[in-house]
């Protein structure tokens, strides 16, 4: 067994944004935040809510995939 | 609903894929034994934590869209943002994972709080109990599938333990024999199953995507008009508003779920396997972050469109969970429902697989195996290999799970205690949840605060989730929940101390989370933590820092006293094997407790394997309870490998500090020979001061006293004063000379001088002396000798020394020389003598101040001892040498000795050529 080679724990900068995305997406998925999709009307025929949810999530992950590539 | 597929299609297309699994499991495992591994590729890694969507997810979720809407996303919210916080705090329990070579969650948590094995059969047993009947859930979901898919065919045709639930048991027993239970590995990878899951996940996606696009453009012409025919029907147009899911108790709901699947997530046991035991590399996260949660959106993305279209399709005729099958099958699509199917049964295969193997595991290792140790060591202590006992346990433990989950699915059958059991579930693995993360960042945290945290939980889950499902199955009285047990309303376990108007499951997770985490933490707080456990704990919470403080922890006034005989013995044996052991303690009694004697026997004897800094880590980690495992010596031997750098710096400043002591140590002789000499020098000089001053002291009073002395005696008595007053004049002038010269005070006229005359000025100067000895000199001086460079006082000075020097030491009636001859570029004078000589081993001596060759104690010294030094330092800084030899033969036969003091000087070539002077 190798010594755990020490510089192996992520980037500081990119710990600290993932943390700041967890405390965005936990802000976002709570109820009152959604909430605000409960709208009527449609967006290209999906109800609003439904979007909402769907859109947030996918921004979410995409800033998931951007925070871990750029440094 | 249509008459469905053939059975015996179904069953076949069922083992071709279950069959390809294998094969695929096979080949993975041969490409891993040939070392290229696929369970490497993060891509791989991260399909394989979808085995977090079982049955539950492909068949449930929409049957939860068809009572809340978009209520059944929380539970795939709450492992969206877990993996957001991959790396910070997955990263960390992978490095520890890794590090201490943990083999299940039991195992995590049981190493963490001091190896306790309580902890450890606690979290096995309570994950037991809660994730089996889920196991049940996923069988049920495959037979009832099943049954939509062929129309019922096969329900009248089988016998009690040949239906497809038991089928599918007994093949997914096999696989997990076969690809979880193979073989002991130390590491616990298991990369066939891995490589399957990741496939079966593909399946399952590709499966409900493929269903979903079906659903949404084949039969209903796009999602518009979908969710267009949905809105004109006011029971179906709610599924889509936020009311019923975001609203009012439903927010708890939504925020409970989310808090439950998200420590799921980390805590069930068959995805902290696939995430923490079988991860091969934690780079594997970066792309896991945000590939799994886009997988959870993907295989999400048609539940409602589905769970609508299946209400408006099939009315209240079909149970929602089946829409999945039943809506292919009804469009007349068979082979999408049989694809359909094969995703269901990918989600139910993938997490029996790996449930079982990861519960077996924990069973084995963390129950089985310490209730044997207790009560039955001698059958592990009787085999060399205990590998083949532990294999046949895990198999018994596997079959054993799987049978236990058909019993309770052909008992609960369609019981509300299995069909809610996927969030009843979330929150039994939920309950070591604060064990586990706070075990990660908080030192303090005790074993007795863990197990008393997790225990109170686990009842209070039992409680408030799992009785209350079992009186709503019928098992218990209703009156349990309405009314509390034997009517004592404060109890009841929807509405504990009267707290009313929450969902159960909100309910139940705050008072467990209530009576855990205030347990966990109050305990810890008023606990103090024995030296393994604080060991164990630095080295959690510390597993990234360069050094940690895991050695210091474990003081040895700490651990001298809990260190056993047989510990030392076992730490010897595992490094200078069990013979020297033996040999070592022999005749001790292995539960005795070790003391300081055996303690320091043991460090000396490892020290000389290992090295002292190694010795006492082997040492320290010796007396953590239970065994001690290679892994985590190796592991605090790495870090002490800081320890011995450290060391090693220190030695080299020792060794410079040594060798700066050396030159001190040698300054201080030299200073003390000096002063030595000193105290010598100022002997020598006083008695030398104090013999021709005794005499002319004698003398003069004589001439005082006693005016009638004869004029003759008178006038030898005056010369005796004048000489001796010379003698005292030449010896301060020499010690003046001396000091001078020593202080560089001296006054040098360097010059180009004509060594032949010189030297007959010295040879003029102590002429008398010669004479006065009766010694013969002779003068052997060329006629064209070249000038030399020096100063010319001084040059005299130093043949006048080193003839006076003869002078008294040739007896009377001796022959003294003079030379002076060329010799390369320098003049060399010598004055040969036929006295006693000097030996060889004075001939260094004799130029040293105050120092004369023989013996200064017994007699007089016949000079003050400065002459020849003065004469070294007066040559040496012209530019010359001085030395001592043997006087060659001839000069006198009689004493066939003598002495032969010579010394150089340059030729003043420079100043005055060759031949100019004569």
């Amino acid at each position: 067994m190798s010594a755990p080679a020490r510089d192996e724990q992520p980037a500081p900068r990119r710990r600290e944004r993932m943390a700041g995305l967890f405390l965005l997406a936990s802000v976002l998925f709570s109820p009152p935040l959604l909430g605000l999709f409960g709208v009527e009307g449609t967006v290209l025929g999906v109800p609003a809510l439904y979007a909402g949810v769907f859109g947030v999530w996918a921004v979410v992950i995409l800033l998931a995939a951007l925070a871990g590539r750029s440094r | 609903m249509g008459v469905g597929l053939d059975w015996g299609t179904v069953l076949v297309a069922a083992l071709a894929y279950l069959s390809a699994l294998f094969a695929i499991a096979h080949w993975a495992d041969r490409r891993a034994a040939a070392g290229r591994s696929v369970i490497a590729s993060p891509t791989i890694f991260a399909l394989s934590l979808a085995v977090y969507c079982t049955t539950w997810t492909f068949y449930g979720s929409v049957g939860r869209a068809a009572t809340l809407g978009i209520g059944f996303l929380p539970v795939y919210l709450g492992p969206t943002l877990l993996m957001l916080l991959a790396p910070l705090l997955l990263r960390k329990i992978l490095r520890i994972a890794k590090t201490q070579r943990i083999t299940s969650i039991a195992d995590f948590l049981s190493r963490r709080y001091g190896h306790s094995p309580l902890l450890g059969g606690l979290v096995a047993l309570t994950a037991t109990v809660g994730v089996t009947p889920y196991i049940a859930l996923q069988l049920k979901a495959v037979a009832v599938s099943f049954d939509a898919l062929t129309g019922g065919g096969l329900e009248t045709t089988h016998a009690l333990f040949l239906d497809q639930g038991f089928l599918i048991a007994a093949v997914m027993a096999l696989f997990a024999i076969v690809f979880g239970a193979r073989q002991i590995d130390a590491a616990e990878h298991h990369p066939g199953m891995v490589a399957a899951i990741a496939l079966e996940s593909l399946v399952k996606l590709v499966a409900f995507l493929a269903v979903g696009i079906f659903v949404v453009w084949g039969l209903h012409g796009g999602l518009d008009s979908l969710f267009a025919a949905a809105a004109a029907r006011p029971d179906l147009a709610r599924l889509f508003g936020g009311d019923i899911a975001l609203e009012g108790a439903a927010s708890g709901v939504w925020v409970t779920t989310t808090i439950l699947s998200a420590a799921a997530m980390l805590c069930l046991p068959r995805q902290f396997q696939v995430m923490v035991i079988e991860s091969v590399d934690e780079r594997q996260l970066d792309r896991a972050v945000w590939l799994f949660p886009l997988y959870l959106l993907l295989i999400n993305l048609f539940v409602l469109p589905v769970a609508l279209s299946g209400l408006m399709t099939f009315g209240g005729r079909v149970d929602p969970d089946l829409f999945v099958v039943a809506l292919p099958l009804h469009g007349g699509a068979e082979w999408l429902a049989l694809l359909a199917f094969l995703g269901g049964l990918s989600a139910a295969a993938g997490m029996i697989v790996v449930e079982t193997v990861a519960l077996s595991t924990m069973l084995c290792n963390d129950l089985v195996v310490p209730v044997l140790l207790r009560f039955r060591p001698a059958a592990l202590a009787r085999s060399a290999d205990p590998a083949p006992l532990l294999l046949m346990v895990r198999r018994v433990a596997i079959v054993a799970i799987l049978l236990f989950g058909y019993g309770y699915y052909r008992l609960a059958g369609s019981a509300y205690a299995l069909v809610s059991i996927g969030l009843i579930s979330f929150a039994a693995v939920a309950q070591f949840a604060p064990a586990l993360i706070g075990g990660l960042y908080w030192r303090g945290a005790t074993r007795r605060g863990a197990v008393a945290g997790v225990a109170a939980g686990a009842l209070v889950w039992a409680y408030t989730l799992l009785l209350p499902s079992f009186a709503r199955s019928g098992w218990l009285p209703a009156s349990f929940i309405a009314d509390g047990p034997w009517s004592i309303a404060a109890l009841r376990p929807y509405a504990l101390f009267g707290l009313e108007g929450w969902d159960p499951l909100a309910h139940a997770l705050f008072w467990s989370a209530l009576a855990n985490i205030g347990t966990y933490v109050g305990l810890s707080l008023f606990d103090r933590p024995d030296a393994a456990e604080r060991a164990q704990a630095a080295a959690f919470v510390d597993v990234f820092e360069p050094a940690t403080t895991a050695v210091s922890q474990a003081s040895p006034a700490d651990w001298r006293n809990a260190a056993s005989v047989g510990d030392l013995t076992r730490v010897v044996a595992r490094f200078l094997g069990p013979q020297r052991a033996e040999q070592a303690f022999a005749g001790a009694d292995p539960d005795e407790a070790a003391g300081p004697e055996r303690l320091r026997l043991a460090e000396r004897l490892l020290a000389g394997a290992i090295g002292g800094a190694s010795a006492r880590v082997a040492l320290a980690s010796s007396v953590s309870a239970g065994a001690v495992e290679a892994a985590e010596l190796l592991r605090m031997l790495d870090e002490t490998s800081d320890v011995i750098a450290h060391s090693r710096q220190l030695e080299l400043k020792t060794a410079e500090l040594e060798r700066a002591t050396d030159a001190l140590r040698a300054a201080n002789e030299r200073l003390t020979e000096l002063d030595r000499l000193k105290d010598d020098f100022l002997s020598t000089v006083t008695h030398e001061l104090r013999t021709p001053l005794t005499s002319i002291r004698a003398l003069s009073e004589i001439l005082h006293d006693d005016p009638e002395l004869e004029p003759e005696q008178r006038q030898e008595f005056l010369a005796v004063v004048i000489k001796e007053s010379e003698r005292l004049t030449r010896l301060i002038n020499q010690v003046l000379d001396m000091a001078k010269i020593e202080a560089g005070a001296l006054d040098w006229r360097i010059e180009a001088i004509d060594p032949a005359l010189l030297l007959t000025q010295a040879v003029a100067a102590t002429e008398a002396l010669f004479l006065e000895r009766g010694i013969v000199l002779s003068v052997d001086i060329p006629g064209n000798l070249p000038p030399v460079r020096g100063d010319e006082d001084r040059v005299i000075q130093v043949v006048v020394n080193l003839l006076s020097n003869a002078a008294k030491f040739t007896p009377t009636g001796g022959r003294t020389r003079l030379e002076a001859k060329l010799d390369g570029d320098t003049l060399r004078i010598t004055v040969i003598d036929s006295g006693p000589g000097v030996a060889r081993k004075d001939r260094n001596i004799v130029f040293e101040r105050f120092r004369q060759a023989g013996d200064t104690l017994t007699g007089k010294p016949a000079g003050t001892g400065l002459g020849l030094a003065i004469a070294k330092r007066i040559v040496e800084h012209l530019g010359g040498r001085i030395g001592v030899e043997d006087a060659p033969a001839g000069l006198d036969a009689e004493s066939g000795k003598g002495a032969a003091f010579w010394f150089t000087l340059p030729l003043a070539e420079a100043e005055a050529p060759q031949g100019a002077a004569g």
